[in-house]
């Protein structure tokens, strides 16, 4: 399944392995990392090996998780606390169906530990719509057709609040490259843009 | 290992003769990858005209949202990948890091000590000497089931598997030389003891001949030799392939993402030994499929089952990208070597051609050739090669993307031999226009407005760096369908539930099954609720060959007449008419010479008392109808210092029937335009030549078009309301590749016959002119 370095039963070491095992090592030897102090902010006195203690905010909830260290903010949202509406399409940082906001910027969250981004504001697309109905974002999606299958749009919807959020009327250019990051397999990406260049009245973040 | 004869999950519909029946290839035996074939019926006789699509229409053609957007915008919507279900375990395959080896032997004990493991299995037992060989990187060997994903994955690492490896064939180059390994030779260990296995590293298919190839050289002015040739692409669908398996004693529910709800149920019965009436399968939204997600029986689907038996618990197994790109399917490659003959007006008198692919360890990789043009004298020699790979899957229209290259460039090379414009000289070769075969109307109208007239012979004799070039491509594909059923269910409150046992990939099914009976019935879309993707619906087809629309949409037309007549028969006393003088439009149900003589939708229903109305469909031939025609054009600017080439404006022409959901029928075609677009720029599965290891099994190597790739779409749908539904998933992604390597070649002067077009090929192939 991977290269000569290969392990019995055939795993390489990625790149994912590598942020994980990063990540466990930082939150176990480096006590003054940052991601230690937020675990402590967080009320978090060990980290790892086995689950710890996690405190998220997520679209401005208290979510309390046992998690590894290793987990993923994306893994712990949609493993732990059913909220599945961000998608893992390659786990890698490559195709955006994760994207989450985090104090403002989309991020990658299958590429982001769940235990460095205690403390900060977590919101994921399963927490845009509101009461009073969907996101100009979402509504702006469903009137274009700028979705197929769908797997994809969740991060893309994301991607396009956080560029929004920053440039509430974007040049064309801002908008690629706004959403450069992310990738529809089903090639809707005409009506994406198209969406996202109709939206009116985001307000800046 | 799948018998070569028997590819795993072929579309549902060969594609039918094309235009003048001209164009197919040699290809695969296509057995029916569905769950309404049970048996050899015979086919139902046409629909009574009662039935027709009947205009005007009130839905059918229009822009209606897609009916689940606002579930997939909010994340609502749970795929497979979203289910979680209480005290569910997380599976985890173990795959051969090695192209083909021996399994010397598996030792799952550590495993079976690791924290939070419930169950494992042995998926290729060593003893077991017919299964005991994998044949590609990724092959299934052993899995696991554990508490927690992160458990699973720590417990698939610690299965120990000996190996001893075996030579393998990695290049295609090699195995038809003969100078690789004997893999898939008789003297040799084959894949497994399966009837059909391939004995021959390359299988030799038949020759087809037509005319006299001798003959049409002699009419030839000019002959000219060439070999073109297409590469491997995977499928990457963005959600993966896998299932989430539950168990209530003997009685099973999966999720699954597939394209074929009823054919998985049949293959967890069968693969099970478990009674077909004890397992439901549902898949509500899945993410992507491209073909991919047609077997009845994936391994990933079994396994899980087994697992979740073995542990009874629920298990969900969803395959990682690595996984995808090695294990569930590809786009075969396509090479062939063709000597063609023109006259000095430009008619093509005689082609030859050998020609081959590989579809991987055992699978058989057929396309058309030559590609809907009509050549009189023709000869043709196909061969399979076999190499140490995962195996080819269909792929969004199975073999046209391939067969389109080869012909195009070729006729382009031609076009410039007797110094003729592009479009005049495919027009000029085209079987006879008919409502199937439009092409050349679609080549003077797209023509007109791509502004073609524009356009400078080849090689921009522009000065700098930056070259511009148009290029144009024609397409076809069957289509049509048979299998649909459909329930329809009338309430009193006036709602209207429509059942059809058929499954939304991300094409928008769901919606269209609301379009038809919306348009019936004269009321809004949103009055009618479908309700899809569960085997407990009735029978209907798997989707794929395009098949889906043309399918469900005649039954769901059927029932939707049936109820609505029965609807008239209660509520026609009540006005004092016959109920053949009904009608139902704008939101009524009226006489049809006197609208006001009637009552509102919601006081007719309030007729039919506490038990819904109910009504059966299935399909009938007359409200759908086989092959489409389409064209594109494309504009590129290609910068010959850098080779990069940015593909700037795209005119697709597309027909396919009745126009029934008309946004998502467009973007059906903008998707098949980036899907194509991609297969000629980007997208390559890179082999490891000496260690058959893909190097580029992720999503940030293995390149596909971001925003900033796309060029400016334009999509005109052509209506033939006349001929019925007949589905639009495939066509679209024919031609565009072939478009946009003829803007290129019109761009820089050079031809380059291979794909992708990647930047280090470009500058290579203007290094060899300057050279």
């Amino acid at each position: 399944m991977a290269s000569k370095d290969d392990k019995p039963g055939g795993f390489a070491f990625s790149r994912r392995d590598f942020l994980k095992s990063a990540g466990v090592v930082s939150a176990v030897t480096a006590t003054t990392s940052p991601a230690e102090a937020e675990a402590q902010a967080g009320g978090v006195n060990a980290v790892g090996p086995g689950d710890v203690p996690v405190r998220l905010t997520v679209n401005g909830k208290r979510v309390d998780l046992m998690i590894e260290p290793r987990t993923t903010l994306l893994d712990a949202l949609r493993n732990r606390a059913d909220l599945t509406g961000n998608k893992r399409g390659c786990d890698r940082g490559a195709c955006g169906a994760c994207t989450m906001i985090v104090d403002g910027r989309a991020v990658y969250a299958c590429s982001t530990l769940a235990i460095d981004v205690q403390g900060k504001q977590i919101r994921n697309v399963d927490g845009l719509a509101t009461s009073t109905g969907l996101h100009p974002v979402q509504q702006a999606f469903c009137d274009k057709d700028a979705l197929m299958c769908g797997f994809c749009t969740p991060g893309f919807v994301m991607a396009s609040v956080a560029l929004l959020e920053k440039h509430p009327s974007p040049t064309p250019d801002q908008i690629r490259k706004g959403l450069d990051g992310n990738i529809c397999r089903c090639g809707t990406f005409s009506r994406i843009f198209e969406a996202v260049s109709s939206v009116k009245g985001v307000t800046r973040g | 290992m799948a018998s070569p004869n028997e590819p795993q999950g072929q579309p549902p519909a060969q594609p039918p003769a094309q235009g003048g029946g001209r164009g197919q290839g040699p290809a695969p035996a296509q057995p029916q990858a569905q769950g309404g074939g049970r048996g050899q019926a015979p086919p139902p006789p046409p629909a009574d005209p009662k039935y027709h699509w009947a205009a005007p229409h009130s839905s059918i053609g229009t822009h209606v949202k897609r009916l689940d957007g606002p579930d997939k915008v909010t994340g609502r919507a749970k795929y497979t990948f979203d289910i979680n279900r209480p005290g569910m375990l997380y599976g985890k395959i173990v795959r051969s890091p090695h192209p083909r080896a021996r399994i010397v032997s598996v030792d799952l004990t550590p495993a079976q000590k690791a924290p939070g493991v419930k169950a494992t299995l042995l998926w290729r037992d060593p003893a077991d000497t017919a299964r005991s060989i994998v044949m590609y990187q990724g092959d299934e060997i052993a899995a696991v089931a554990a508490d927690t994903e992160e458990h699973a994955t720590d417990a698939a690492r610690l299965v120990k598997v000996e190996y001893e490896v075996l030579p393998a064939v990695i290049q295609v180059d090699q195995a038809l030389a003969g100078n690789a390994p004997a893999v898939f030779a008789a003297s040799g260990p084959a894949a497994d003891n399966t009837p059909g296995t391939p004995r021959s590293n390359v299988r030799q298919g038949q020759t087809q001949e037509t005319g006299d190839i001798a003959a049409g050289f002699k009419q030839a002015a000019q002959t000219l030799e060439e070999t073109y040739s297409t590469h491997v692409i995977t499928h990457v669908c963005l959600e993966s392939h896998g299932a989430v398996c539950e168990w209530d004693g003997d009685n099973l529910t999966a999720w699954v993402s597939t394209q074929g709800v009823n054919a998985t149920k049949d293959g967890f019965a069968t693969g099970l030994k478990i009674p077909a009436s004890n397992v439901r399968v549902i898949t509500q939204y899945m993410g992507g499929g491209f073909g991919s997600k047609l077997g009845a029986q994936d391994p990933q689907s079994m396994i899980c089952a087994r697992l979740a038996k073995q542990a009874n618990a629920p298990v969900k197994l969803m395959l990682d990208r690595k996984e995808e790109h090695l294990a569930t399917g590809n786009r075969p490659s396509a090479a062939a070597r063709i000597k063609v003959g023109v006259t000095a007006d430009g008619m093509i008198t005689a082609f030859d051609a050998e020609s081959w692919g590989t579809g991987g360890a055992g699978a058989a990789a057929g396309f058309p050739l030559p590609y809907i043009y009509q050549i009189p004298n023709r000869r043709r020699t196909h061969k399979d090669v076999f190499i140490n790979t995962g195996l080819q899957r269909p792929m969004r229209a199975p073999g046209h993307p391939q067969g389109s290259f080869i012909t195009e460039v070729m006729m382009e090379e031609l076009a410039d031999r007797v110094k003729m414009d592009p479009v005049e000289f495919r027009i000029k070769n085209l079987p006879p226009e008919a409502p199937n075969a439009m092409w050349g109307s679609y080549l003077r109208q797209g023509a007109k407005e791509f502004g073609w007239d524009k356009r400078h012979p080849t090689g921009d004799p522009a000065p700098g760096p930056i070259k511009t070039g148009m290029g144009v491509a024609i397409n076809t594909w069957g289509g049509g369908g048979s299998q649909g059923r459909a329930h329809v269910e009338i309430s009193s409150d006036g709602t209207v539930v429509v059942r059809c046992g058929t499954q939304d990939l991300g094409t928008g099914t769901r919606t269209l099954v609301a379009v038809v009976a919306a348009d019936t019935f004269g009321i809004p879309v949103s009055n009618i609720k479908p309700e899809i993707g569960d085997t407990v619906y009735p029978v209907s087809g798997g989707s794929g060959g395009s098949t889906t629309a043309a399918g469900i949409s005649p039954a769901i037309r059927i029932a939707t007449v049936n109820a609505l007549d029965a609807l008239k028969e209660k509520i026609a006393p009540a006005l004092g008419v016959e109920p053949a003088s009904l009608v139902a439009a704008n939101g009524r149900i009226q006489v049809k010479d006197n609208p006001s003589k009637g009552m509102s939708w919601a006081e007719a229903c309030k007729q039919i008392g506490p038990q819904p109305l109910a009504a059966d469909g299935a399909w009938q031939p007359g409200l759908s109808s086989v092959t489409t025609s389409g064209v594109q054009f494309a504009e590129v600017k290609v910068d010959i210092e850098t080779g990069i080439v940015k593909v700037t404006r795209i005119l697709a022409l597309q027909d396919c029937g009745l126009v029934v959901s008309r946004l998502t029928a467009e973007s059906q075609v903008y998707g098949g335009v980036v899907g194509s677009l991609n297969f000629a720029l980007f997208e390559d599965r890179i082999l490891d030549r000496n260690t058959g290891q893909m190097v580029n099994p992720n999503m940030e190597w293995y390149l596909l078009a971001g925003m900033s790739d796309i060029p400016k779409i334009d999509v005109r749908l052509i209506d033939q309301s006349e001929r019925g539904v007949i589905g639009i998933g495939e066509p679209p992604t024919v031609p565009t590749a072939a478009a946009v390597a003829l803007a290129v070649r019109n761009a820089i002067g050079v031809t380059v016959r291979s794909l992708p077009l990647t930047p280090a090929k470009i500058l290579q192939t203007l290094a060899q002119r300057r050279a």
